[in-house]
């Protein structure tokens, strides 16, 4: 028997440790610290006329007080634009303390060091700082319209603008196919902006080793490996003296990808500077106004179409906002305007984005990126073409549907990661069977007409989505089994509660033959790991799985070839078992790994029982060989890489159906159906897990969460107040189905699975309240004052 | 900030009135709130924890005297039979553990327009008793709210008790939030049905400068249910009585709801709450006249 675990529902291995108290998040470390604190702007918009500090010079246990003009080389430049790219023509970033000018409430302008967080919020509140108050450009149209500038050298307000265009299959342009189509339909849409909010705002530790001239940082972040390269270039540091460690981390969904945000390079600034332990850990309110936020857009539509529904020519212009710096560039609108396409096949297609400034926090990648708004846009369009032609729904879908025999199948577009846009595998008109199985799509009709004689109003919506997931452009991952019998697993890439300690240590406990209670996984720390981009776009499992299985069978070889010669046997004939070699059919001629371990490494002193052991097969040593063979080298552990060609491409699609209120215009979602095909799975139960919250968190976009800010750009509800994150209370009993399509791409035949469960909720709700109310609903979110004030204006 | 901590009520009254700038904290769901957003900080908390009477209720006469530092969690637990309609709104209150912490007191102590206990207050014409080193004075609940986040306390003023009356009939506390849980009232609405004095109670939250009654609802619906026969509800009543709570409302537009949502949500509450209570009072059911001589503890303390 193997020992088989990939594919199995594991228990989360973390879970006990987290649920129990004893997960270590960023502020349970460093007790001893002295604390940073920051002075934000208050405005949207100013100039900086002087910062006074003199009162508070007297706050007992104040250590220190630093303005732009503190900062020293590197640091007083403007924050790395971590992705460029040539249609970002204006692109901005900020200064890690501001200079000058502010751009958005919540920018820092000044970092305050003092023995405690509460000495250095009293010195905050003592320090005043003149500005002169500057208009303020909120709003996206108000934005573009270009009125007042963001940045004075920046003309209208526009960072980036880029077309994209996919002829026809007679050559056509989109424009041209529209004009020629036999239906054409043309409308807006809107989507609001939300943010990712994890329970555990941002925070950074950093500790100075004079003696050693290294430092050591811990961050609540993404990727502890770029932070790494940010931090040693921006303070001059050889790269081998600084460490960054990613401690348990309280959820990112995106926000904490960015890196170096200004308190990771100036907390380990100060703390080398003052040669003192130094920590910041954000409070809610500086996250609401000072990381980032995302999803705002507005989108025009025109589309034609012939007599079935089936798209001859798709022209989307979108409107994006970007706040007030484009740090992570324009991924979010490529993603948005590439994945619009979905699992349809298009025509002829054309796409035209504007990503605008406005001085509003900064907008980088929440979990979908860009795709919650494209699929939003893709299936409202599906819907009025249905209601159009006064067809099926999901009749149209599949009239436009890419097929099984089509694959691999090319968008004709580029993604993001600059690489062609082909899809690798998928089977959607089964994926959409399942769906409509699963929800009783066709016995519909009569359900929502018994409820209307009760006086009830019911409505059914679908949303479907194609995703691509495990961008490149690589992960590595490393595997040692040590003399006790113990793997060690580790990668660089990060965890944020996704369950990777489960799913890594299924793995290589899958490729390797041993129990998965001698996997240990380690993630994020570059002390064990120095190579990663990190853990976003649905990466984590189809990069480092890889990468940690390819590493695998490095070690699993190398083990065979060692127990071969112990055990006189041929490589080919053995198995591994439960942690033990043993020849296939004779489990009698067998060998611990932990005793294979041993034999790996020539300088074998007898520290342990396993090495006492190893004596008895040590061959005698040649002596005209070297100890360690050329090509080999002692140990028993492997490393590699995963780099693939391109994107994977993950599928899904939802149903849900919902009540409203006739009164109250109450919504509330009766029942939500989700397929979901990310390839094999690893872990099903993980996998419905990361759903599970991926469609809560969709449910929060579509019903409750948005960012409100007033005319002077001041974000009215920037507490969990107002800011409203759906509770247990408003998420469905989620149902799910699994269609497991393998990627050809990648030796797991793995696709991402993190982001799905967000991407296609605002778009599935929005249809299905539409079909309720019989109002079209052309922007999300949608609250009950917003469907009361609808139903008004029939 | 100082931090003042009497340990009788003789001392809280002593320091509120040699420090009138001081604000009093009991469980803190609303003070510290305020606090962490940076909204004013205060020169001084005074902290009404240590003091034991505060944590007490009792039973005179026809009326529950609710100590100030009862919290909602106790309120639901122990006097859910006598004070239904206060009880629901308890039930609103944010999580179990903002139930733990807060209390009906801290709400009028803050007299925000969307407080849950407000509605219901009105409805049962409670008496709020205020004291200060001058003595004590009982406060009708109707004169209590004075505007946006004030009240009728004098500077020197704490309160000590909150007295409502045991219910005579059916009283029902409904609210819309912008979630299902843990959220500030969009609008509230609270009746209560004075049955032996043929009366109706209402009281209006989240829809107005102050929580207030809709006292024109009020006579309407005392005028027009049928008290002796306990006939059905004419629906052409109800919906007369939700358009005259809404017509009594005062709406803005904010972050949680537009003010002609307020209106038309507040109309759906009452007509659905009055609804409600004349179907328990036809039936005899819900808080009603046998509250007065039935069961349960004539004190709580804890």
């Amino acid at each position: 028997m193997t020992t088989r675990l990939f594919g199995e529902p594991v228990q989360r291995r973390e879970d006990p440790r987290l649920i129990t108290g004893r997960g270590r998040y960023l502020d349970d470390l460093g007790a001893g610290a002295l604390a940073a604190a920051f002075v934000r702007s208050p405005h949207a918009h100013a100039r900086i006329l002087d910062v006074d500090v003199s009162d508070a010079l007297d706050v007992d246990g104040l250590v220190a007080i630093y303005t732009w003009e503190d900062l020293p080389g590197a640091l007083a430049e403007p924050l790395p634009l971590l992705i460029p790219h040539p249609a970002l023509t204006h692109g901005r970033t900020a200064y890690p303390l501001a200079r000058e000018i502010v751009r958005h409430v919540g920018e820092p302008v000044v970092m305050v060091v003092a023995r405690d967080r509460y000495l250095a919020e009293d010195a905050c509140a003592l320090i005043r700082v003149g500005y002169e108050v500057l208009k303020p450009v909120v709003g996206l149209e108000e934005a573009a319209g270009g009125a007042h500038l963001v940045h004075d050298d920046v003309p209208g307000n526009i960072g980036a603008h880029l077309v994209q265009e996919v002829p026809g299959p007679g050559g056509e342009t989109a424009r041209e196919a529209v004009d020629a189509a036999p239906h054409r339909l043309e409308f807006r849409l809107d989507v609001e902006r939300s943010a990712c909010t994890p329970l555990e705002g941002k925070g950074v530790y950093a500790r100075w080793d004079a003696d050693d001239a290294s430092l050591r940082v811990y961050s609540s972040t993404q990727t502890s490996t770029s932070v790494r390269m940010a931090i040693a270039a921006k303070l001059g540091l050889p790269l081998p003296k600084v460490e960054v460690v990613a401690p348990d981390v309280g959820g990112g969904f995106g926000v904490k990808i960015v890196h170096p945000w200004p308190e990771e390079i100036l907390v380990p600034w100060a703390a080398r500077l003052l040669n003192r332990e130094l920590k910041w850990t954000e409070d809610r309110r500086e996250h609401f106004v000072s990381s980032s936020h995302e999803r705002g857009q507005v989108q025009h539509v025109r589309v034609g179409f012939d007599d079935d529904g089936r798209l001859l020519g798709l022209e989307v212009e979108i409107l994006h906002d970007h706040g007030a710096y484009t740090p992570y560039g324009i991924i979010v609108p490529i993603i948005t305007s590439t994945q619009l396409l979905g699992p349809y096949k298009v025509g002829a297609y054309r796409v035209e984005f504007s990503s605008v400034y406005t001085n509003t926090v900064q907008v980088t990648p929440y979990r979908g990126a860009g795709r919650p708004q494209g699929v939003f846009c893709m299936e409202r369009t599906m819907d009025k073409i249905a209601a159009y032609l006064g067809r099926d729904r999901t009749e149209v879908r599949a009239a436009n549907f890419v097929q099984p025999d089509e694959f691999p199948y090319d968008q004709g577009l580029t993604f993001q990661d600059g690489r062609p846009l082909i899809y690798d595998s998928g089977d959607y008109p089964e994926a959409l069977r399942m769906l409509k199985e699963l929800i009783g799509w066709d016995s519909f009709p009569e359900e929502k007409a018994r409820a209307a004689a009760e006086g009830r109003r019911i409505g059914i919506g679908v949303g479907c989505y194609v995703e691509g997931t495990g961008v490149g452009p690589y992960e590595g991952g490393h595997v040692q089994i040590t003399s006790d019998g113990r793997v060690h697993v580790s990668t660089g890439l990060t965890s944020q509660g996704q369950g990777h300690e489960t799913v890594f240590a299924q793995i290589a406990a899958t490729e390797l033959g041993v129990p998965i209670e001698r996997v240990s996984v380690v993630t994020g720390d570059t002390r064990r790991f120095g190579y990663a981009v990190g853990t976003f776009a649905s990466r984590a499992a189809v990069m480092s799985g890889n990468a940690i299985a390819l590493a695998c069978r490095k070690v699993r070889e190398k083990a065979l070839r060692i127990a071969a010669e112990a055990l006189e046997a041929d490589p080919r004939d053995l198995e591994i078992t439960d942690g033990m070699v043993h020849v296939a059919g004779a489990p009698s001629a067998s060998i611990p790994l932990a005793t294979v371990a041993v034999l790996s490494n020539p300088l074998r002193y007898a520290f342990d029982e396993e090495a006492k052991r190893a004596t008895q097969f040590a061959g005698p040593a040649s002596d005209d060989r070297p100890p360690v063979a050329e090509g080999e080298e002692p140990g028993l552990e492997g490393r590699d890489y995963y780099s693939p060609v391109r994107s994977t491409f993950a599928a899904g699609m939802h149903a849900a159906i919902v009540e409203t209120d006739p009164d109250t215009a109450e919504i509330r979602i009766l029942r939500y159906a989700v397929v979901h095909d990310c390839g094999r799975l690893i872990n099903p139960m993980i996998v419905e897990g990361q759903i599970h919250g991926g469609v809560a968190q969709g449910v929060g976009g579509a019903l409750y969460e948005k960012m409100v800010y007033d005319e002077h750009g001041q974000l009215l509800n920037a507490s969990f107040m107002d800011f409203l994150m759906p509770y247990a209370t408003e998420i469905p009993r989620i149902e799910t189905a699994h269609l497991e399509t393998p990627s050809p791409l990648n030796p797991l035949g793995i696709k991402g699975a993190g982001e799905a469960g967000v991407i296609p909720v605002s778009a599935v709700l929005a249809a299905a309240i539409e079909d309720a109310e019989g109002i079209p609903i052309d922007r999300m979110p949608i609250s009950p004052s917003d469907l009361h004030t609808l139903r008004r204006s029939r | 900030m100082d931090f003042l901590r009497p340990r009788t009520w003789a001392e809280a009254l002593d320091l509120k009135a040699a420090r009138p700038e001081a604000t009093p904290i009991q469980g803190g769901t609303d003070v510290m709130v305020e606090i962490n957003l940076d909204k004013g900080r205060p020169a001084a908390l005074l902290d009404l924890t240590p003091i034991p009477e505060l944590r007490e209720w009792s039973r005179e006469g026809d009326v529950i005297r609710l100590g100030a530092g009862v919290t909602y969690s106790r309120l639901i637990g122990e006097l859910e039979a006598r004070l239904p309609g206060l009880a629901q709104a308890s039930r609103t209150v944010g999580s179990p553990q903002i139930r733990n912490r807060g209390t009906v007191a801290g709400n009028l102590g803050a007299a925000s327009p969307a407080g849950d206990s407000h509605p219901p207050l009105l409805a049962c014409d409670a008496v709020v008793e205020a004291e200060s080193v001058r003595g004590a004075r009982l406060i009708p609940i109707g004169e209590f709210y004075t505007g946006v986040k004030r009240n009728a306390l004098a500077p020197d003023e704490l309160i000590r008790a909150v007295r409502v009356p045991v219910a005579r009939g059916p009283q029902y506390f409904s609210k819309i939030g912008t979630r299902n849980a843990m959220v500030i009232a969009v609008c509230s609405f609270s009746i209560a049905l004075h049955a032996a004095e043929r009366r109706v109670g209402t009281g209006v939250g989240s829809a107005a400068p102050t929580p207030r009654r809709a006292v024109a609802a009020e006579e309407f619906a005392a005028a027009r249910l049928d008290w002796r026969g306990r006939s059905p509800l004419d629906p052409d009543v109800a919906g007369r009585f939700g358009e005259l709570v809404a017509g009594a409302a005062a709406p803005i537009d904010d972050v949680r709801g537009r003010a002609a949502y307020r209106t038309h949500a507040l109309a759906v509450l009452a007509r659905r709450a009055l609804g409600w209570a004349w179907a328990d009072f036809r039936a005899g059911t819900g808080a009603d006249s046998s509250a007065g001589s039935g069961g349960g503890d004539d004190r709580g303390s804890q």
